[in-house]
């Protein structure tokens, strides 16, 4: 009884202490003070030169995306993506959090639909930023 | 059992399954096998809230085969930039004899670096009634990218309660793109392996 007393104990503390990690963060060495916004959106150059070879005449929506931890979730992200016939391509940056996604240029890019399709997949977009190419 | 006493085991106690349910539209097929029971489990999610499916299970320690329709339903769900934290409740029945049916609990929080995670299970049959719970805590000694191999080291301790006494052993795991395996040895209750493909 004193076990099950004791992981009674520890059980609220396990969710609290997950609870606890909004508002700071670190990726690899950085440590970011606030969360992602708009206009702060951070992708890896290398991977995102990467990303644009071959495509032309597109626009690409860098989503940020909370809740992405392993490769189960980006996945099923980039599986929601791929049905859709506009979407040319399709990156997970699980270090940075992000979702590329390369649609064609006359596509209208609407972040509440994307925000549902990420939520159907059990992860939140948090903000977009929309780059033509 | 009182009502008190119930709500205790169900948070304090814990029951194995990485992910019980999979991204809306996808199927998970897993095998898993220990000191007490071979299990073949197929779920599929029609949404990411829940999962219905169908497991067959020989299980060695009352020599008897059978299966369970299962039902999960994700109960809450914390996402951050870096971690994910889920709360399951699970139920099975079995179709041929409603009285032997389980119900638990499953938990997990995970950063791409840091695991921890519990289960606990409750299982009425026939023969005699028992629970199985666990606790297991891990690292990624590497962070791979999206489609490579990734690799936690874990340890792991569990209780069934027809067997008395803990058990804590190492676990290793690893999974590339669709596939999972997982599996951990110690001399008292020897094997534990667990296979996932995801689709």
């Amino acid at each position: 009884m004193k076990r099950e007393l004791l992981l009674f104990c520890l059980a609220p503390a396990f969710f609290l202490a997950a609870s606890a990690d909004d508002g700071m963060h670190n990726h690899d060495g950085h440590l970011h003070q606030k969360l992602v916004d708009g206009e702060n959106l951070e992708v890896d150059p290398e991977r995102y030169k990467k990303f644009l070879s071959g495509l032309s005449d597109s626009q690409v929506a860098v989503v940020s995306v909370k809740g992405m931890v392993c490769d189960f979730c980006a996945r099923g992200i980039e599986k929601t993506f791929v049905k859709d016939k506009t979407v040319k391509k399709i990156d997970v940056d699980l270090s940075q959090g992000k979702v590329l996604i390369a649609y064609e240029m006359d596509r209208k890019i609407d972040f509440e639909e994307i925000k549902a399709k990420i939520v159907m997949n059990g992860q939140n977009a948090t903000a977009m930023k929309v780059l033509k190419i | 059992m009182g009502i008190f006493k119930i709500f205790l085991v169900l948070f304090i106690s814990f029951s194995l399954e990485a992910r019980p349910i999979s991204y809306s539209g996808g199927s998970t097929l897993m095998a898993f096998s220990d000191n007490i029971k071979d299990s073949l489990y197929y779920h599929y999610s029609p949404t990411y809230k829940y999962s219905i499916g169908i497991e067959a299970i020989n299980n060695k320690y009352f020599e008897k085969d059978f299966s369970y329709l299962r039902f999960t339903y994700l109960l809450n769900r914390k996402n951050t930039d870096i971690s994910q934290r889920n709360l399951y409740f699970q139920s099975g029945i079995n179709p041929d004899q409603f009285s032997e049916n389980f119900i638990g609990m499953h938990g997990d929080w995970e950063t791409r670096r840091w695991f921890a995670g519990f289960g606990y299970k409750s299982v009425q049959n026939n023969i005699k009634d028992y629970s199985d719970q666990y606790i297991q805590v891990g690292f990624a000694p590497y962070l791979g990218e999206y489609g490579d191999l990734h690799t936690w080291v874990m340890l792991k301790s569990k209780k069934n309660s027809l067997l008395g006494g803990n058990s804590t052993y190492p676990v290793l795991k690893f999974f590339k793109g669709n596939f999972l395996i997982e599996f951990g040895y110690n001399d008292k209750t020897e094997w534990d392996t667990h296979i996932m493909y995801r689709f």
